[in-house]
């Protein structure tokens, strides 16, 4: 579902002054799987989740996303792939003009699903994501642990293959991230792949699932069933 | 009309509401670019028409006596003024026109002007010989050669009469033009300032759209039409003010210069489709030139 292939990836910050942000990573994520991206800030984990939906692009290396080949795929292709993924952010990122159920259908209408369509899926992935009676709320009226969720749901609601998770309980209370985890995990046994960019020792410890740990650009630990860190 | 498009339709309204100041800057500015634009414009049109028809292709104009000022030429005297000119080497064609000639094609020019054609009648207008020259910077040598001729009354360099004319609206068209490219590329600077701000202030809502996999045009369109829709309002104006007005001003003029056809409000009309084409054109690449590093991919 995921491949990285010897992927390098440098910014440049001054003249002569560039940083590796990504360093001959190689990675490959099975269809289904849910990982998580561990490592401390500037380890890559951004630069990582921007190269999977085609904000960044590789240097050198071999990236496929989805089945795609992400170095020769076409400008106008990128929304198609951006269609296979869906992604949720620290700080959310709700519209503040729209009522939740606005926020998700809005992703819908701007890939020209049919009306039908949109008023089938979001009651749906409203549901699912434990809002339905919050729909006509606007998001300033929601708790974090709710907006977050709104944001998970407008990401999953046209049914991605990849759910990608940038630090999504970063903003949120322990308890209340522990019970965004079961809804990422439900949403991992539809068959969708999640891979969640996270600093939250706690919850990778209990999740106990894959863990990629990255650090300066390059990958130090990639196991399965993993913790946080060896030092606890 | 479906979903998406009138999603499209709302933001750029919202964006033009949004932002009440800039596209009133924006009306006005294209309003003025494209009324200087379309003046220069019609002035070419008049001119064309003035110079196609008022002298045609004669360059020299022989008018002939008809007891008025001189005693009438003869049949002789014309018969032989004819051979006189057609054997001259500078001279390319010979066409004569008889009083009957120049009356109806005095009445054709100014059929739309019906006092001046009121004011003369058959007999009014000289026949003439009407001469092409070879070269017509050799106007003096038939000048010199036919002015004193028996029967003639008047030679008369139509060209100089024209050249007059045609320096003074050259000037005055190509000092429109210069003022409208300027004003318009002031325009389009203007507009895709506009369509930045538009987009700034609506960048979490494109960010979001590009997350979700909507497509370019879907993202960019809103904004582009937004420059658009100004730039056709201020082309919509311009045109109005231009109707408004030609047609007056041509008509006054009419009345004041004499032996002159005018445009009216027909060319005015049809000068219209171009100023759209500009207006929508110029906010368009403006737009489009504006988002491009914007809202990449």
């Amino acid at each position: 579902m995921i491949k990285l292939q010897n992927v390098t990836k440098t910014y440049k910050r001054g003249r002569d002054d560039e940083v590796v942000a990504l360093n001959d990573v190689s990675i490959d994520i099975s269809k289904g799987e849910f990982v998580f991206v561990v490592g401390p800030s500037g380890s890559g984990k951004s630069t990582f989740m921007k190269i999977l939906t085609r904000e960044q692009l590789a240097e050198s290396g071999d990236v496929w996303v989805a089945g795609k080949d992400l170095a020769s795929l076409r400008a106008w292709k990128v929304p198609l792939l951006r269609r296979e993924i869906g992604y949720v952010f620290q700080d959310f990122k709700l519209l503040s003009n729209k009522s939740v159920y606005e926020n998700v259908s809005f992703a819908l209408e701007v890939i020209g699903s049919s009306r039908r369509e949109i008023e089938q899926r979001v009651p749906e992935v409203l549901e699912l994501v434990g809002l339905s009676d919050k729909a006509g709320a606007q998001p300033h009226e929601l708790s974090g642990g709710q907006q977050q969720r709104v944001s998970i749901a407008r990401a999953f609601v046209n049914q991605p293959r990849i759910l990608l998770c940038d630090e999504p309980t970063g903003n949120l209370d322990p308890s209340t991230s522990v019970g965004l985890m079961k809804l990422l995990d439900r949403i991992n046994r539809t068959g969708a792949t999640v891979v969640m960019a996270t600093h939250d020792q706690h919850i990778v410890d209990s999740m106990r699932r894959r863990v990629i740990e990255l650090e300066n650009g390059s990958v130090v630990r990639d196991q399965s069933r993993g913790v946080y860190g060896y030092g606890g | 009309m479906t979903a998406r498009w009138r999603y499209i339709l709302q933001e750029a309204f919202v964006g033009l509401r949004r932002n009440l100041m800039m596209t009133f800057a924006v009306i006005l500015s294209v309003t003025v670019s494209l009324t200087l634009l379309g003046a220069s414009l019609l002035l070419s049109q008049q001119v064309d028409l003035a110079t196609d028809d008022w002298v045609g292709r004669v360059e020299v104009s022989i008018f002939l006596c008809d007891d008025r000022t001189c005693p009438a030429i003869t049949a002789e005297q014309q018969e032989e003024l004819r051979e006189e000119l057609e054997a001259q080497e500078v001279v390319d064609e010979v066409m004569y026109e008889s009083k009957q000639e120049a009356y109806d094609r005095f009445t054709d020019l100014f059929e739309d002007q019906p006092s001046l054609v009121e004011s003369i009648d058959p007999d009014t207008l000289p026949a003439s010989f009407r001469v092409s020259l070879v070269n017509p910077n050799l106007f003096n040598v038939i000048r010199d050669q036919f002015a004193a001729y028996p029967g003639v009354e008047e030679v008369v360099d139509q060209r100089e009469v024209l050249n007059q004319f045609l320096r003074f609206t050259n000037v005055v068209r190509n000092a429109a033009l210069v003022v409208a490219v300027i004003q318009l590329v002031a325009a389009g600077v203007l507009i895709a300032n506009t369509i930045r701000v538009a987009a700034f202030a609506r960048r979490e809502q494109t960010s979001v759209m590009r997350l979700v996999g909507a497509s370019n045009w879907y993202i960019r369109l809103p904004f582009v039409l937004e420059g658009v829709i100004a730039g056709v309002i201020g082309a919509l104006v311009s045109w109005g003010l231009l109707y408004g007005t030609v047609p007056r001003v041509a008509s006054n003029l009419a009345q004041d210069i004499e032996l002159m056809p005018f445009i009216g409000a027909a060319q005015v009309l049809a000068v219209g489709p171009w100023l759209l084409l500009a207006g929508g054109g110029i906010a368009a690449v403006s737009s489009i030139v504006a988002l491009r590093r914007f809202l990449d991919i």
